[in-house]
């Protein structure tokens, strides 16, 4: 099992929360008294149960985290959406299914086009939906309550690691007193502590502009980017509603306990 | 000492050999008969009495690591030794099944002590070569016994591996684990089968060493060279901390839910081993009660003129320890505190008396001696719960250098203020890693302290720069980052450093560049301090009225005739927590807002301890 995860971590060497996910999970599935059992059997069957209850958990962790955020969302909000997460979908849909009146801007996300995909899933709850471009984020601050963003890792320092745009945003909601919440499941935090953004390992994508480029011409292709604890309001979390100095906390208490 | 050290036609345990080597074609005359001993004295009952350890026995073999001293010994050795994965492997006769689980569960959970440095599938293979093969396995003895070389990693190792064993919680960074494993595991392979056969015909050779034990005390890669010398060095056995189990099992079962591995003096096999890897050779006691037989019974009286028979072929050891040691087997010293105080009296001496030798690095060298010290004592007298503590704080070094050099990259201006070791420790290891770098040093009056350390810095081939504090937001914008040393730092994470530090940290942080402040978490205290002035030192303040070499700058020569006119020379000042980026402990970096978290969780186990 242990070579299972291996392989899946260097599947995909980019990709900070499936690292950080698959830390967990082999930590959490080692950490049993499992592994005392003489009979070979027996401590394999319940490694696979604890490896099943493991993914169990994933799942209900976006249940919670939505319940959670569900008191932050008022009636008549407008909420800004960065990104495409899966966590922040499932707020939105609990929010819509409770009835509750409000607005999403979504930026388009390019090159991802995030933003294209969002509007249609919200579309079909029939929540109000705008679509912005990138650039027009601080032109609409002014009307927006809150900012809601996934993480693709949460860092020893209470930051996020998420896709390129985000710390803009969350700089522009700073300056103008907007709370910026995440919605991140807790395996994604991980043992990462950048000082800036060149600390991280990079993952680079080809970005598309539709028209073909001189080669002489240089493309910053970075798909993630590091933003600072100080920026971001709360993160909505199936451990509980946490603030970014917490999030050190627990991995300490996840990781220098076994 | 002498007859054995002629017959012996191992090749110098010394000698790493790395790769595929042929086994020495000339064994030892005496092993063979020899050989008939070790089925003998495992035949015998469990109520005689084994026969005497034969330390001596240990260069042959490269100790195969007892439950109790797996830890040390794996971990020190594992980095040293020849690659024969397939004799070892295939020659091994079947064992029986409750030892080698418990050898495999108990060299895993070795592996997560020690900070990944074994996979647990090795220490599997490990289990596999108990000594029952050995008889086999006679000729493939030209193994290095030798573990360490001066390799930096086979250092490292040492110490980790004392430090995992002394240590009373699992400080293991996991975060380094799966790194170290990866790029050691082939080493560490090939270090462990060439160990294994070494250990087995070792052990052909017999138990009886009538004569010595080996001399100085364990380990000592550094000292190689002149131990090269003598015949049976001690070498192999890093370790020697075969007594160690049962002081350990709380701090086992609680790094990893598995039985724990003590030293099972009950287990015919591993009290062999045991006895081969010792310093000081100890008789068994006679008649040992059934219910504690686990434990070590030794008669101590009879190993003191032993030891000082000993005594001058002991050069390793420093005299202090060597006292010290004799001291703790004669039971003069006795107490938790007592011997406690003496060990690190006989390690200040010791220290003192240090003298990093030319190709060898401060760092690693000393935690090396100091692994061997203490596991010389340990063969003496088990350690005492106090005495592990203080153990453990003299190596968080290691933990602290290797987390911060990952933050310094090629082309860093890094920034410090005065002299702070482990800030210097850091900045050396980075410059022996070969990371390119540039290192501006600050400095401040009265005390000059950055002078000695841009000494040693520059001594040591780094690319310096000096700035008096004057001139600090002059030169903060091509710094690319600050590293500080701290006094302490208090629960919400004010850090108590010398006086000059805020200024240095505010500076930085008014140009964006990050304060990473380097501490050993026993620094950490509960205290909260909002400010300097609270609680502080004074200094002398004739410090800064006069100049040093300027003795026309004397208009502050009368200031005491002064009435309005004070001097205050403060030492500490306090830096908010809003100034630092980062704390890299001995457990990793944390924010600044993380450290009474640290102080709740581990201090509570301290306090166990």
């Amino acid at each position: 099992m242990f070579i299972r995860v291996c392989a899946y971590q260097s599947w995909d060497t980019t990709s900070i929360s499936l690292t950080a996910g698959c830390d967990l999970f082999m930590r959490y599935v080692t950490r049993t008294s499992a592994l005392e059992y003489e009979d070979f059997n027996s401590a394999r069957s319940r490694l696979i149960e604890r490896a099943e209850k493991f993914g169990e958990i994933s799942s209900k962790a976006r249940r919670i985290i939505a319940m959670l955020s569900q008191d932050s969302i008022f009636y008549g909000c407008t909420i800004l959406v960065h990104g495409f997460s899966i966590v922040v979908l499932e707020v939105l849909k609990t929010a819509a299914q409770n009835k509750k009146l409000f607005r999403v801007f979504c930026t388009e996300g390019r090159p991802d086009r995030t933003g294209l995909r969002l509007s249609n899933e919200l579309a079909k709850l029939d929540v109000p939906v705008k679509l912005l471009i990138d650039s027009a984020v601080a032109y609409t601050m002014d009307e927006v309550d809150m900012v809601f963003v996934g993480a693709d890792g949460v860092v020893e320092s209470g930051g996020i690691i998420n896709m390129m745009g985000t710390f803009q945003i969350a700089l522009v909601a700073h300056s103008m007193n907007k709370p910026v919440y995440v919605a991140a499941e807790s395996y994604k935090f991980a043992r990462l502590y950048p000082l800036d953004q060149k600390d991280m390992a990079p993952a680079l994508r080809p970005i598309d502009f539709g028209v073909p480029i001189p080669s002489k011409v240089e493309v910053e292709r970075s798909a993630r980017i590091y933003t600072p604890p100080q920026y971001l309001t709360l993160l909505f979390t199936d451990l509980g509603v946490l603030t970014p100095s917490v999030v050190s906390d627990e991995l300490i208490q996840l990781y220098l306990w076994s | 000492m002498e007859a054995r050290r002629a017959s012996r036609t191992v090749s110098d345990p010394k000698v790493r050999h790395v790769g595929f080597f042929t086994p020495d074609p000339n064994p030892h005359p005496g092993r063979t008969p020899l050989a008939s001993d070790a089925p003998v004295s495992n035949a015998l009952s469990p109520v005689m009495i084994p026969p005497p350890r034969q330390p001596s026995d240990r260069t042959a073999a490269v100790p195969v690591p007892e439950t109790g001293q797996r830890r040390q010994t794996g971990a020190d050795q594992v980095p040293v030794g020849s690659y024969n994965p397939s004799e070892s492997l295939l020659s091994s006769s079947p064992l029986p099944s409750s030892p080698s689980s418990r050898v495999g569960l108990v060299d895993g959970e070795f592996s997560e002590e020690s900070g990944g440095w074994l996979r647990r599938s090795e220490s599997e293979k490990y289990a596999s070569s108990l000594p029952d093969t050995m008889v086999e396995r006679a000729p493939e003895n030209s193994a290095s016994a030798a573990p360490r070389l001066e390799s930096k990693k086979s250092v490292e190792v040492t110490g980790k591996g004392g430090k995992a064993v002394l240590e009373e919680q699992n400080e293991v960074q996991s975060s380094s684990k799966p790194l170290k494993e990866k790029t050691t595991k082939a080493e560490r392979r090939a270090l462990q089968e060439a160990q294994r056969a070494a250990k087995a015909s070792g052990k052909a050779e017999g138990n009886k060493s009538a004569a010595v034990s080996q001399g100085a005390a364990s380990v000592k890669p550094v000292k190689q060279p002149s131990q090269k010398k003598d015949g049976p060095p001690v070498s192999v056995s890093v370790v020697s901390f075969d007594k160690k189990g049962g002081d350990r099992p709380p701090e086992k079962e609680r790094k990893k839910d598995v039985p724990a591995p003590r030293m099972q003096f009950d287990d015919k096999s591993r009290v062999q081993k045991a006895k081969k890897h010792a310093v000081v050779k100890q008789t068994e006691a006679r008649n040992r009660v059934e219910l504690f037989r686990h434990l070590p019974q030794y008669e101590h009286g009879t190993q003191l003129p032993d030891l000082e028979s000993k005594f001058f072929q002991l050069d390793p050891v420093h005299p202090a320890i060597y006292k010290v040691g004799l001291q703790y087997l004669a039971g003069d010293i006795s107490g938790g505190n007592a011997r406690c105080i003496a060990m690190l009296q006989a390690f200040k001496e010791a220290i003192e008396d240090y003298s990093t030798p030319q190709e060898k690095t401060l760092a690693r060298d000393l935690t090396a001696k100091i692994s061997s010290y203490v596991s010389f004592f340990i063969e003496c007298r088990p350690l005492s719960i106090s005495m592990g503590n203080a153990i453990r704080f003299l190596k968080t070094h290691k933990v602290i250098v290797r987390h911060a050099i990952t933050k310094i990259r090629d082309g860093d201006v890094l920034l410090t203020y005065g002299s702070s070791c482990v800030v210097e420790m850091i900045l050396l290891y980075a410059h022996e890693m070969g990371k390119q770098f540039r290192v501006v040093v600050v400095d401040s009056r009265p005390k000059l302290e950055g002078q000695a350390l841009l000494r040693r810095l520059v001594a040591k081939g780094l690319s310096c720069a000096y700035s008096h504090i004057n001139a600090l937001s002059y030169i903060m914008h091509e710094v690319t980052k600050v590293f500080l040393g701290a006094a302490s730092v208090l629960s919400n994470g004010t850090v108590y450093s010398r006086v000059g530090t805020a200024s240095v940290a505010m500076v930085a942080n008014a140009f964006h560049v990050p304060v990473l402040i380097c501490c050993e978490a026993y620094k950490f205290h509960e205290r909260v301090q909002l400010d300097s002035i609270c609680s502080n030192e004074l200094g002398d303040p004739d410090a800064i009225a006069k100049v040093p070499g300027r003795t026309d700058v004397n208009y502050l020569n009368n200031w005491a005739n002064k009435e309005n006119l004070q001097l205050l020379n403060l030492m500490y000042d306090a830096t908010p927590a809003d100034y630092i980026s980062m704390i890299v402990t001995d457990y990793g970096m944390i924010p600044p807002t993380s450290v009474p978290v640290i102080v709740r969780e581990y201090r509570r186990d301290h306090v166990f301890l």
